[in-house]
C-alpha cells in the first residue's frame, strides 16, 4: 500500500514540477510580436537640468584696464576674474585695497619687488601656495564640503595647490560650494626668466606635501642648504611651510607637482603648469592663471608673435582613489587607504578634465575662442596618468616647443594629432588662417583627446575633455556656442551623467531610439506558477508527516 | 558677500582707526579682523555683565591629544554669562593660515552673524565682541578647507548654552563617524565561544530542572498572593 502511494505521490509531484518549470515567470522575458513601447523618461528627470551658462559676471568679459594692467577680453561664459589677473600681474603688495578685496587672495599671497636689472619690471617674486581639498568629507553629515563640480553632478575628491587666500573658503554662507579661487586645476604659475622667485608651500592640508619644480631650472639646495627639489624625504608636514628658491635661466613651459606619494598625490590633482617667460623689458607677467585657459595678460615676448595665449591642462581622476578622502575623516585612515590599501597598478582613469572641467562644463571656461587669421599660442600639458592624443577638428597646428625647449625650424611639425606622454608639454602655434591646411574656416570645431576613454565621463559620452575651438561669430552674447540648444538640454543634466537618460531620447527619433519599456507581468502565469509551487511544497510536507506517523506506529 | 566686503573695506579705508570699534574690517599683511565689537551692546543687554579675557591658540600641535584629528584649538569650550564681553587673544602656533570664526551672532551688530579673526601665519591678534543675553551655543571654527573637519572646532556657551554642537573634539560625537576595525583576538573568540556554551548550558539547566524551577516560581507566587491578601 505504502509503496503504491509513494509511487503515485512521486508521479504527481513530477507532473506538477514539470508544469511549474514551463510556467515559471522570469525577471527577463522574450518579447512576442510587439516589443515593449518606448518610455519617455525626460519629463521625470528635468529637475536635473541646469542653465548652460549662469552668466554670473558679464562685466568680467570685456577688455579692461585695472591698476594700469590691461586685461584682454574673454568672451566665454565664465571668464576669469579681471581683478585676480590685475593682482596676479602687479602683486598683492602693489594693488589698492579695493582691488584686492575683489579677489580672494591673501595680502601676502604674491609680493613683487626690486627691479634688479632696471628693465621696468619687478624681479624678486614671492609666491605663496596652500593645499586645498575640494569635495572633501565632513564629520557633520552626509555631504561634501568645498565642492567643485567637474561636470553635472560629478564631484570627485580633489587636491589642488591654490594661491594663498583669505576669508571664507565657501562661495557664500548658504552653500558648500568652494569660492572661485579654490578650483581645479592647480593654477598656472608664470615667472620671468632670471627673476629671483621664492615659492613658499604653506601646507594647510592634513597630509604632507612638497613642490617639485619639474623641468624648471633650480639648484638642488636652497641658499641655506635646505631641500629645493621637493623630494619625498623632505616633506612639508601639516601646519608647516617651506620656501623653494629659483632663478631660472631657461624659458619654457614646465611643471610643478607634489613629490610625496607621487603617484597618488599627482592623480589627486597636485600638479600644474609652471611657465618661465622670456626676459623682456617692462615685462609684467601674469603670475597666476586661475583655472588655466586663456591668458588675459600675455607676456611681452608672446604678444610679439601671437594674438592670444591659452594654457591647456589635461588631467584624469580615478574615482576609487578620489573617493578615499570622501569616505573617511581620520587622516590616519585616509593615509592608510591611500598609501597601502589602494593599488595604483590596479587602477583606472574614470574622469578626464581639461582645465579642471569635463564636457559640457568645458564650454563655460575651457574653450579656445578665435577669429580668422589669428596666431594663437597653446601651452599643452599632459598631467593625466595615461598618454593623450590631442586632436583638433578642422585645423592642423604646429609644434613650436617640446618640454619647454624650442624646436628648431626644421623640426616644427604641423599635424592634427599631438601625442603627449604623461608630464610632457607641447607648445603649439594654432593658426586660424582659412587655407585648407591650418584651418578649414570658421566653425565650432571640437578638440579632444582621441584616446577613446578621454571623451567620456566615467564611460558616458559626450564627456571627458571634449572642448570647442569656437570662432566668435558662432558664439552668443553669453559666450556659449550657438546651434547647440538640444544638446545642452541633454548634457547639462546630472541625470545624463548618472546614466538615467536615453542618449537619443528626444526629438523626432525619440520613439525609435528612446528607452525600451518593460514587459507587463503575466499575472495568470504567475498565479498558476504560485499555486503549483505551493501544491508541491504542501504535498511534500504532508507526505513527510504521514511517513513519520507511520513509522511511530 | 562681495558687496558686503567692499562696504566693509570702505569703512576700513575711510576710518581705519575707528574701524575696529565700529565693526567692519581691518586687514594687513599679517591677517585680518572682521566685525570686532567692543562697545555696542546687543539690544537685549542693558550693560556688560562681565569681562572675559580668553586666549585661544590654534595649531596642529593642539590636535595631538585627539586621535584622528590634525588641527585644533587649545580649548574646545568657553562658558560665559549673558551679555559678557569677550576679549580674545588669538594666537597662531603654525606656519600657515588659521581663522577663528564665531557664527550665529545677531546680524545687526555682526554682519552675516559672524565675528572673524584670521592670521596668515605665526602671530597673534586681539579683538573683542559682546555676546547677547540669549541662552545659546555658538560655533567657533577655522574655515580653511578641512580644518574644522579635521578638528578645529569649538563652542562658546552663553548662559550654559543650548546643547553641544556635533563633532567637537573631546566633547561631542560626529554625525558621520569613521569606522575602525575591532581588535579581535583569539581571547575575544574564546570569550564568545565560552559565552555560547554557557548560554546552551543555561537552557539545559532550565529543562532538566524544569519541575523544581516551576515549584520555586509557584512558591514565590503563593508568597506574593499571601502578602497581597494580608494587605
Amino acid at each position: 500500500m505504502i509503496h503504491r502511494h509513494s509511487i503515485l505521490l512521486i508521479f504527481i509531484i513530477s507532473v506538477l514540477a514539470t508544469i511549474a518549470f514551463f510556467v515559471a515567470p522570469g525577471l527577463q522575458q522574450k518579447a512576442g510580436i510587439a516589443a515593449p513601447a518606448t518610455v519617455y523618461n525626460r519629463s521625470e528627470v528635468t529637475s536635473g537640468i541646469e542653465k548652460p551658462c549662469s552668466n554670473e559676471h558679464p562685466d568680467w568679459r570685456p577688455a579692461q584696464v585695472i591698476e594700469g594692467v590691461t586685461v584682454d577680453a574673454a568672451p566665454s561664459c565664465d571668464p576669469d576674474n579681471p581683478y585676480d589677473i590685475a593682482t596676479s600681474v602687479k602683486g598683492t603688495n602693489n594693488v589698492s585695497m579695493a582691488t584686492l578685496m575683489q579677489t580672494n587672495l591673501a595680502q601676502d599671497a604674491l609680493t613683487m619687488t626690486d627691479d634688479l636689472d632696471h628693465d621696468g619690471d619687478p624681479d624678486v617674486i614671492h609666491i605663496k601656495l596652500e593645499v586645498v581639498e575640494l569635495n572633501g568629507a565632513s564629520p557633520d553629515g552626509e555631504f561634501l564640503i568645498n565642492t567643485f563640480d567637474i561636470a553635472p553632478g560629478i564631484q570627485p575628491g580633489l587636491w589642488v595647490y591654490a594661491p594663498k587666500s583669505r576669508g571664507m573658503a565657501l562661495k557664500n554662507f548658504n552653500s558648500v560650494v568652494a569660492n572661485p579661487l579654490l578650483r581645479a586645476p592647480s593654477p598656472v604659475i608664470r615667472v620671468e626668466q632670471g627673476d629671483k622667485v621664492y615659492i613658499t608651500l604653506e601646507n594647510t592640508h592634513y597630509l604632507p606635501h612638497t613642490i617639485h619644480l619639474h623641468g624648471v631650472d633650480h639648484p638642488w639646495l636652497t641658499a641655506k642648504g635646505e631641500d629645493n627639489d621637493g623630494m619625498e624625504e623632505h616633506a612639508v608636514f601639516p601646519g608647516k611651510s617651506h620656501t623653494y628658491e629659483i632663478q631660472p635661466r631657461h624659458a619654457g613651459t614646465m611643471l610643478y607637482h607634489c613629490h610625496v606619494q607621487t603617484a597618488q598625490h599627482f592623480m589627486m590633482g597636485l600638479s600644474g603648469l609652471f611657465i618661465v617667460e622670456e626676459n623682456q623689458p617692462d615685462n609684467w607677467v601674469q603670475t597666476f592663471n586661475i583655472g588655466a585657459g586663456q591668458v588675459r595678460h600675455p607676456s611681452v615676448a608672446v604678444k610679439k608673435s601671437y594674438s592670444q595665449e591659452y594654457d591647456l591642462h589635461y588631467q584624469s581622476v580615478d574615482k576609487n582613489l578620489a573617493q578615499i578622502i570622501q569616505n573617511a575623516n581620520d587622516p590616519r585612515l585616509i593615509a592608510q587607504q591611500m598609501a597601502r590599501d589602494y593599488n595604483m597598478t590596479e587602477s583606472f582613469e574614470n574622469y578626464f578634465m581639461l582645465n579642471g572641467r569635463s564636457f559640457p562644463y568645458t564650454l563655460r571656461d575651457g574653450m579656445i575662442i578665435a577669429e580668422e587669421n589669428e596666431n594663437i599660442k597653446l601651452h599643452i600639458a599632459n598631467l593625466q596618468r595615461s598618454s593623450i592624443a590631442l586632436h583638433l577638428h578642422g585645423h592642423k597646428a604646429t609644434v613650436t616647443a617640446l618640454d619647454g625647449v624650442d624646436q628648431p625650424a626644421g623640426l616644427q611639425v604641423t599635424r592634427d594629432v599631438f601625442d603627449i606622454a604623461p608630464a610632457q608639454r607641447t607648445d603649439v602655434l594654432l593658426q586660424t588662417k582659412n587655407n585648407g591646411l591650418n584651418s578649414y574656416g570658421p566653425g565650432l570645431w571640437m578638440f579632444h583627446d582621441h584616446v577613446p576613454t578621454g571623451t567620456t565621463t566615467d564611460g558616458m559620452e559626450p564627456g571627458g575633455n571634449i572642448a570647442i575651438l569656437a570662432y566668435k561669430s558662432y558664439l552668443d552674447e553669453q559666450g556659449m556656442p550657438k546651434m547647440h540648444d538640444e544638446l545642452f538640454d541633454q548634457v547639462f543634466s546630472k541625470d545624463y551623467y548618472a546614466k538615467k537618460v536615453a542618449v537619443w531620447g528626444f526629438g523626432d527619433f525619440a520613439p525609435l531610439l528612446g528607452d525600451a519599456g518593460l514587459i507587463a507581468p503575466n499575472y495568470l502565469q504567475i498565479i498558476i506558477f504560485g499555486l503549483v509551487a505551493g501544491l508541491i511544497i504542501g504535498l511534500l510536507v504532508f507526505s513527510v508527516l504521514v511517513y513519520k506517523r507511520k513509522q511511530q506506529q | 558677500m562681495k558687496v558686503l566686503l567692499i562696504g566693509l573695506i570702505m569703512l576700513g579705508v575711510i576710518e581705519p582707526a575707528s574701524a575696529m570699534n565700529h565693526g567692519g574690517m581691518l586687514m594687513d599683511e599679517k591677517g585680518m579682523i572682521m566685525n570686532a565689537n567692543s562697545d555696542n551692546l546687543p539690544r537685549d543687554c542693558t550693560k556688560i555683565s562681565e569681562n572675559v579675557d580668553i586666549t585661544i591658540r590654534a595649531g596642529q600641535k593642539h590636535a595631538l591629544k585627539f586621535p584622528g584629528k590634525m588641527f585644533a584649538f587649545d580649548q574646545q569650550q568657553w562658558d560665559v554669562k549673558p551679555c559678557a564681553k569677550i576679549n580674545i587673544t588669538f594666537i597662531n602656533d603654525d606656519q600657515i593660515r588659521h581663522q577663528l570664526m564665531i557664527h550665529g551672532l545677531p546680524g545687526y551688530l555682526y554682519p552675516e552673524g559672524m565675528f572673524h579673526l584670521e592670521l596668515y601665519g605665526e602671530g597673534q591678534l586681539q579683538a573683542s565682541l559682546i555676546m547677547p543675553s540669549q541662552k545659546k551655543t555658538y560655533l567657533v571654527h577655522c574655515e580653511v578647507p578641512q580644518h574644522m573637519e579635521k578638528g578645529m572646532k569649538a563652542q562658546i556657551k552663553v548662559d550654559g548654552g543650548d546643547g553641544d554642537l556635533p563633532s567637537i573634539p573631546g566633547i561631542s560625537a560626529p554625525v558621520k563617524a569613521d569606522i575602525y576595525p575591532v581588535d579581535w583576538s583569539q581571547l575575544t573568540t574564546a570569550v564568545l565561544l565560552l559565552s555560547v556554551l554557557v548560554g546552551c548550558a543555561v537552557l539545559f539547566f532550565v529543562i532538566i530542572n524544569a519541575r523544581s524551577i516551576k515549584d520555586i516560581f509557584q512558591k514565590m507566587l503563593a508568597k506574593l498572593n499571601i502578602k497581597q491578601s494580608s494587605k
